[in-house]
């Protein structure tokens, strides 16, 4: 555009072109809806393999719906949900399954922190570590669990021999599924093993986008290394430590794989001879497809997913507050 | 502007097709190959080994057009992957066993089972032990499977740790040691006492075989739980055995017990036929080491199974027709000769190929003879709805007591309120 065309504009309509409605169409259409239809594979998909899921499992939660019996049909109203409150089955799982979250998360996420915190440094090797701490999560869980359960075992287990050397346990080994407490350590230990190089990296990553010089000038002040990690690591990677107690979360709410292989009888999804570490969602899968009962089971992954709500609200809350939020 | 258009669609095209072609590739496998005739794969579904591997082979050669896939899976997992299949209508497998523990919940489903009667399967009957006709049929008289096998009983035992112990050797020398369940857990203790070693290999493969001798089961035929008869007597014996100290508390069927066969942690195992091609391919190096003396207590049924054709296949007609194959006199035999099943059809315990039949692996034990005796010794028991999840439920018991949860005189209490709660939760 050159200035000696700065002429006022004529008042004259631009003749209109043959086809300016068919090209404003189709000029509209691409600016509004084509990014629509590019983005909709994904909400179809969601749709169908995530929204309605969910409310037909909704659905189902109010139904009676029995295999085993298909005469027992129709509405249940609430009853599900009602016999839930009085099963013993639901809150000793309840209790299994948050017994063993408080035993991994807890551990996993303060010991992701410290090896990220070591990582971070000036190190010989740097990748080396870096990669070698994800390779856990690597692995997939059946393998890693059929692992640990033949670590556990009470006859020739491996832990059980480390045990010995400190004079624990010669005359009668540990049975480590017989109780609650061992069998909440062992699989604690499973989740804990696979999850914290993960997290490690996570902060990692997060630790290396703070400036040296804030530490720089931690150091002048006279912080040393764990007042530094408390007061500039941790508040300045607030973000993905609630990312990573959420994840953990809901992954340890729904903990299934772990104390599912590490049963004896795996099949009979009872998680111990006296359901020492049934977690909820072995106890959904047993209800569901043992006893054949899918609308209990669809109330109690209802009751799950609203517990999951509760904890990981309360947990990103606290976790704020560790954090010295602004 | 087309372009985009075209973008757009073949990403819509694209997706559908990753969202649809599995389903249709899963239909596919059962249609025509080929231009030349009818080309049918059968798909059978059973666990463990049940000697089919030959059997294929020989029906293959028969009838070129037909092609067998052999799914071998975990025993309650395929039970279960049936049971799904039945319900969504779809991914069945052609042909399914069917265990003991499992049929009464199957026949009370037979519209979604191929009714053999109408294809023919009547002439059968008379061929069949008539407890084992009559388990796998409806109440409305659909007949919804084929016997395999029973579970004649035997008790099998390591003959080289017995000799090690001081205990006979000789498979008749030992039969005569027990001939009731006290005697067995004296012999155990005595054994137990030489050697420093387990005798049994868990309390619950205790409670199993002296519950199969009982008359009545957990239920009663009308479905009603019967704690005080036969579990009462069977949890006592396996009481007795445990608080004698000779057992070793592994769990059957699980890594442990695998582990225990080859660390020699135990000496004998209660054997329906079905037991040896267990044993067999659990410790393949023990060969000769084992031989098979009779059970304390006499007969009693253990286990066995049933061929079913679910109605949702596509090649029912050919389902059905190698099923009857299968179950004919010559395969029942090969079959007994490759894994131990005993077959279900008496007619054939007269059967020299059965009777002097000898098991190499079994010290060269004649399990023909063995096993047809105690077949004829059979008592049947009706097996309730819910016969699996009880027997869980009081196992679990009996393991709580071996891990040292729960003290054997608190336990039978603790097994009868869990049985109760799972008949309760049946009739819900």
């Amino acid at each position: 555009m050159s200035l000696t065309e700065l002429r006022p504009a004529s008042h004259r309509p631009a003749p209109p072109p043959k086809n300016v409605r068919t090209r404003s169409w189709l000029h509209r259409f691409d600016n509004k809806t084509a990014p629509y239809i590019f983005i909709s594979p994904f909400f179809i998909l969601f749709g169908i393999f995530g929204v309605f899921p969910l409310i037909f499992n909704g659905v189902v939660a109010v139904r009676n719906w029995r295999l085993d019996d298909p005469t027992l049909t129709g509405w249940a109203g609430l009853d599900n949900f009602n016999r839930l409150l009085s099963d013993e089955d639901f809150w000793n799982a309840l209790g299994n399954t948050f017994g063993i979250f408080i035993l991994s998360t807890v551990p996993q996420l303060l010991i992701a922190l410290v090896i990220a915190n070591l990582l971070n440094r000036k190190l010989r090797g740097n990748t080396f570590w870096r990669i070698g701490i994800l390779l856990p999560y690597l692995t997939p869980v059946v393998a890693s669990t059929l692992v640990f359960a033949i670590f556990f075992a009470r006859d020739n287990g491996m832990a059980n021999w480390f045990l010995s050397l400190v004079g624990f346990g010669q005359e009668t080994p540990l049975d480590w599924r017989a109780q609650k407490w061992s069998a909440w350590i062992a699989i604690a230990t499973m989740v804990n093993w696979k999850w914290i190089g993960y997290n490690a990296l996570l902060y990692l990553s997060a630790m290396q986008a703070i400036p040296r010089d804030v530490y720089e000038a931690a150091a002048v002040d006279g912080a040393g290394p764990w007042r530094q990690l408390w007061r500039i690591t941790v508040p300045m990677i607030q973000p993905v430590v609630v990312f990573t107690v959420i994840l953990s979360t809901i992954g340890g709410l729904q903990l299934f794989n772990e104390p599912m292989m590490f049963d004896e009888n795996p099949q009979s999804a009872s998680g111990g001879s006296a359901h020492q570490f049934q977690t909820i969602a072995q106890l959904i899968y047993k209800v569901g497809w043992k006893d054949l009962d899918l609308g209990y089971a669809a109330a109690m992954s209802w009751a799950l997913f609203l517990i999951i709500l509760i904890v990981a609200g309360i947990n990103t809350l606290l976790t704020r507050r560790i954090g010295g939020d602004r | 502007m087309r372009r985009t258009l075209g973008v757009v669609a073949a990403g819509l095209a694209a997706t559908l097709v990753v969202a649809g072609c599995s389903g249709r590739d899963l239909e596919s496998d059962n249609k025509s190959e080929g231009g030349s005739g009818e080309q049918i794969t059968l798909k059978v579904a059973f666990w463990g080994d049940m000697g089919l591997d030959n059997l294929k082979a020989a029906y293959e050669k028969e009838h070129p057009n037909v092609k067998i896939v052999l799914n071998s899976g975990e025993f309650n997992a395929q039970h279960e992957d049936l049971q799904k299949k039945l319900v969504a209508g779809s991914g069945a497998p052609d042909i399914s066993a069917v265990d003991e523990g499992f049929i009464v919940q199957f026949r009370n489903q037979a519209d979604k089972f191929v009714n053999l009667l109408d294809k023919g399967a009547g002439e059968f009957e008379s061929k069949y032990l008539d407890w084992k006709w009559k388990a796998s049929q409806s109440a409305d008289g659909k007949q919804i499977g084929l016997g395999t096998d029973v579970g004649g009983l035997a008790m099998c035992y390591r003959s080289d740790l017995f000799e090690k112990a001081g205990l006979p050797k000789d498979r008749d020398a030992v039969s005569k040691l027990w001939t009731n369940w006290d005697d067995f857990i004296k012999v155990g203790q005595e054994y137990t006492k030489k050697t420093g070693k387990k005798f049994i290999d868990s309390g619950t493969n205790m409670f199993n075989p002296v519950l199969a001798q009982q008359p009545v089961g957990f239920y009663d035929e009308q479905e009603n739980l019967q704690m005080n008869g036969g579990p009462k007597v069977a949890f006592d014996v396996s009481m007795k055995a445990i608080d004698a100290g000779i057992s070793a508390n592994l769990a059957s069927f699980q890594p442990n017990w695998n582990q225990g066969f080859k660390k020699d942690q135990f000496a004998v195992l209660a054997c329906p036929a079905w037991m040896l091609g267990h044993i067999q391919e659990t410790a393949p190096d023990q060969k000769g080491k084992w031989d098979i003396a009779s059970i304390p207590g006499g007969g009693g049924n253990w286990g066995g199974s049933w061929w079913t054709v679910p109605s949702q296949g596509k090649n029912i007609d050919a389902a059905v027709d190698f099923v009857k194959w299968m179950v004919q006199p010559a395969q029942q035999i090969e079959v007994f000769k490759t894994v131990g099943n005993l077959p279900s059809q008496p007619d054939l315990y007269k059967d020299p190929a059965v009777l002097d039949y000898k098991k190499e692996f079994m010290s060269n034990a004649p399990t023909g003879q063995i096993f047809a005796a105690t077949a004829a010794n059979l008592k049947p028991q009706y097996l309730g709805k819910k016969n699996g999840p009880t027997r869980v439920a009081v196992e679990n018991v009996i393991t709580r007591v071996q891990q040292g949860g729960l003290k054997s005189d608190a336990a039978w209490a603790e097994a009868v309120k869990q049985a109760e709660k799972v008949a309760k939760t049946g009739k819900a």
